[in-house]
């Protein structure tokens, strides 16, 4: 569904960025990503949702070159943001209305996602409503509407949970788990380890832009450690490397 | 307070035209674009000190240099005045940093001061590009004395205060009345643009000679173009009377009246400021929606639509947009008012109104055209175009489509009143009506390519967008000059020519057009911007 292969992506003055990361997600994989802040999760996000240029690699979503036909690849995705900026000018049915109408559906599907996904989160009544009304949370909650609207075969998210309350991120599960047992897939960062170890089949753990581990949770998490653990465990061995090598070279 | 104050006006001015970015970006992209701003307002420096400098020395060479810092004076004052009337309201009541500033421990005094600082910084630059080089041709012809400096720059810094004072009363009233109303940025908008169309007919009545020029009046020519300033702007005549007289005295009272007027008009704003931005900002959500039935469109009517949306959330994008298309229509009006003889007669040239007519009105249509800053009104939200499956075309034809579709009931005023007051025949029709539709659709096109070459998505105020970017400025000159020098060759060539002339100018603006539209839809959208 998602190929990732040797992604670099620097930003011209600075050290950030994302060097040589490959990945995989398959079709019904739930796949986390973890690292620090300023690690290179939203840069990959970006990367892969066509929003940011990279330097070197290729991302394939269903086979196809993002760079060669990036609107054959957009049209399977749907990306949400860790701060969803979404058009304050708009209510939020306009909004609905206006990703459904990019993406082409059509009339009857639209308003029955809407009424199944606006009543799970609770929002219908606010759907008439300017978004600049709207609090963070909601404005997450119609983020996510706006992706679910055109029924993706992989989504894209960025911190998906913040900002939203405990019933919300409850639906929110639920969904990104149906949406892969229907053969979707979803590849999002988290700061919540607890949430990606119960949530999700896989993981990749990212480090000063460089992939440090990924694979199976299950392969990943040994028996009677969880993912908290084990990142620091890793993120910690990926540090004292660092140093060795530089010892090293020395 | 004081310290507040200076803390918060460092703030504003950190960043003023991008300042700040310049100094601090790492993206060398960002930097090159606020270079090529900064040569803009060199370019633009340049060619308005040589328009002050020829208008003061031909004021002195027609024997009235008594008039030359009144003359200056007033014209700085009107271009702070209307650029303020435009303005005012997003500048003191902008939103972007509301909250942040209102749980901080600061006075509403000192944040509102610090706005009006901010407009002050600008006007005074504005007044000092108008005054200085003025003032040096002044003082390099006629040697005055150390009193002509001293009042002189005394002056220069109270310019701006009244007339800031007078637009800022103006805007606070508009942005109050609008601030209570459903459709604030619209309301606000068609107040803003009633107010300067006000200004303009009232001054227009008010420097009207009545009853002519009589001999005594041109025996004593500069008395006559003094009482004129003084109806006009009186504030000028005290000041400029001052300076020429190098009255010291007169000159400080002038500057203490400013600062008082300018005082009294700032501690108003303060004491309504909060209620004004919780009416503007506080809206409140009526959480009742019912689904209905949804109905789909094409992708091009969706983002048209949002398109208009977006346009009619800001007042000041309004504002600055639709002045251009409204006075097209008023200039047209008052052709056919006037007649096209007695424009004539007006003119110092023998120019035929019915072949230059179709180009001026076009020039003033394209003065600021929606599309030279669409890309950058997306700011925050450009995410959501890039994330979308949506190719260029898909975009731009939107924008594009977008301002044809607004300009399009003032165009067929405009003609229509153009029709009435020039009587074309078959053949004249054909270009009063082809020419102004080319170079609108050349402008529209036009506007997109400078946007695209200039895009800035990161701003605190959409002011920075409308009235400071590059591309407001390329992409307002760009279709005005070209009417213009359209206009100009048309009104100098033989008339047996002009029907050639004029054919020749279409087909070059369509093609330009078509070539721009091709280039434009090749852009990469998503990777350069």
């Amino acid at each position: 569904m998602l190929k990732i292969d040797h992604l670099t992506k620097h930003y011209k003055g600075s050290s950030k960025g994302v060097t040589d990361l490959s990945l995989h997600i398959a079709p019904g994989d739930l796949y986390a990503f973890i690292g620090h802040n300023g690690a290179g999760k939203t840069t990959t996000l970006k990367c892969v949702a066509g929003i940011q240029g990279f330097d070197a690699g290729t991302i394939q979503i269903g086979g196809i070159d993002i760079r060669k036909d990036p609107l054959a690849c957009k049209r399977q995705f749907a990306y949400i943001p860790d701060n969803p900026d979404l058009y304050e000018y708009l209510t939020g049915i306009q909004y609905l209305n206006f990703t459904a109408d990019v993406f082409g559906v059509g009339a009857g599907e639209r308003e029955e996602r809407i009424r199944k996904y606006g009543e799970a989160f609770e929002i219908t009544a606010s759907l008439g409503d300017l978004i600049s009304t709207y609090s963070h949370g909601m404005k997450q909650k119609l983020a996510i509407l706006s992706a679910l609207v055109h029924r993706p075969k992989l989504l894209i998210l960025d911190e998906p949970f913040v900002g939203l309350d405990p019933k919300a991120a409850v639906i929110l599960k639920d969904i990104m788990r149906s949406i892969c047992a229907e053969g979707g897939a979803i590849f999002f960062s988290t700061h919540v380890l607890d949430v990606a170890e119960k949530l999700c089949n896989k993981v990749a753990m990212i480090k000063e832009g460089t992939l440090i581990a990924s694979g199976d949770m299950q392969a990943i998490v040994k028996q009677g450690q969880s993912l908290e653990s084990i990142f620091m465990e890793v993120v910690e061995d990926a540090k004292t490397d660092e140093n060795t090598d530089q010892t090293g070279t020395m | 307070m004081l310290k507040q104050m200076k803390i918060l006006t460092k703030l504003e001015l950190c960043n003023l035209c991008g300042l700040n970015v310049l100094r601090f970006s790492r993206d060398k992209r960002a930097k090159k674009r606020s270079l090529g701003l900064l040569a803009l307002w060199i370019i633009l420096l340049a060619m308005l000190i040589f328009y002050v400098g020829g208008l003061t020395y031909g004021l002195i060479y027609s024997g009235l240099e008594e008039t030359v810092p009144a003359y200056l004076i007033t014209l700085s004052s009107a271009l702070i005045f209307v650029f303020g009337v435009l303005k005012a309201g997003s500048v003191i009541f902008r939103k972007e940093g509301y909250d942040i500033l209102c749980a901080l421990p600061l006075s509403k005094g000192s944040v509102v001061v610090s706005r009006l600082l901010r407009m002050y910084v600008e006007d005074l630059l504005m007044a000092l590009a108008v005054l200085l080089p003025g003032m040096a041709v002044y003082a390099w012809n006629l040697h005055p004395g150390a009193g002509f400096y001293l009042t002189g720059l005394l002056g220069l810094g109270s310019i701006p205060l009244i007339p800031i004072a007078a637009s800022i009363f103006i805007g606070a009233l508009i942005t109050g009345i609008s601030s209570r109303m459903r459709h604030k940025s619209l309301i606000a908008a068609s107040l803003s643009i009633l107010a300067v169309l006000g200004i303009m007919y009232g001054s227009s009545r008010l420097s009207a000679m009545d009853g002519g020029i009589d001999p005594e009046m041109l025996q004593n020519l500069s008395a006559t173009v003094m009482a004129l300033l003084g109806k006009v702007y009186p504030p000028a005549v005290w000041l400029g009377t001052a300076i020429t007289r190098e009255d010291i005295l007169s000159g400080v009272l002038c500057a203490a009246v400013s600062l008082a007027v300018f005082a009294v008009v700032a501690a108003g704003v303060v004491l309504c400021f909060q209620k004004i931005c919780e009416s503007l900002y506080s809206s409140a959500a009526k959480h009742n929606y019912q689904m209905g039935v949804l109905k789909a469109s094409t992708v091009l009517s969706s983002l048209c639509r949002r398109e208009f949306r977006r346009y009619f959330s800001s007042s000041i994008y309004v504002t600055n947009t639709i002045i251009g298309p409204v006075m097209s229509c008023v200039l047209s009006g008052a052709l056919l008012v006037t007649g096209p003889e007695t424009l004539k007669k007006l003119l110092p040239l023998p120019i035929d109104v019915g072949q230059v007519a179709p180009f001026v009105i076009a020039g003033v249509f394209c003065m600021m055209t929606t599309t030279a800053t669409s890309i950058s009104m997306e700011g925050k939200n450009w995410w959501i175009i890039k994330s979308l499956p949506l190719s260029a075309k898909n975009i731009l034809d939107a924008k594009i489509l977008m301002n044809l579709l607004l300009l399009l009931p003032f165009y067929l005023l405009s003609e229509l009143l153009l029709i009435f007051a020039l009587k074309p025949g078959a053949g004249e029709l054909l270009w009063l009506v082809l020419i102004p539709a080319a170079i609108i659709l050349f402008s529209c096109v036009y506007g997109i390519t400078i946007n695209l070459r200039f895009p800035i998505l990161e701003w605190e105020s959409e002011v920075r967008v409308v009235k400071q970017s590059a591309s407001s400025m390329l992409g307002g000159m760009g279709g005005f000059l070209l009417a213009i020098l359209c206009a100009v060759a048309v009104g100098i060539v033989p008339k047996g020519y002009a029907v050639y002339l004029r054919a020749g100018i279409c087909v070059v603006i369509l093609a330009a057009t078509a070539v721009l539209y091709r280039k434009n839809n090749l852009f990469d959208i998503c990777g350069r911007i």
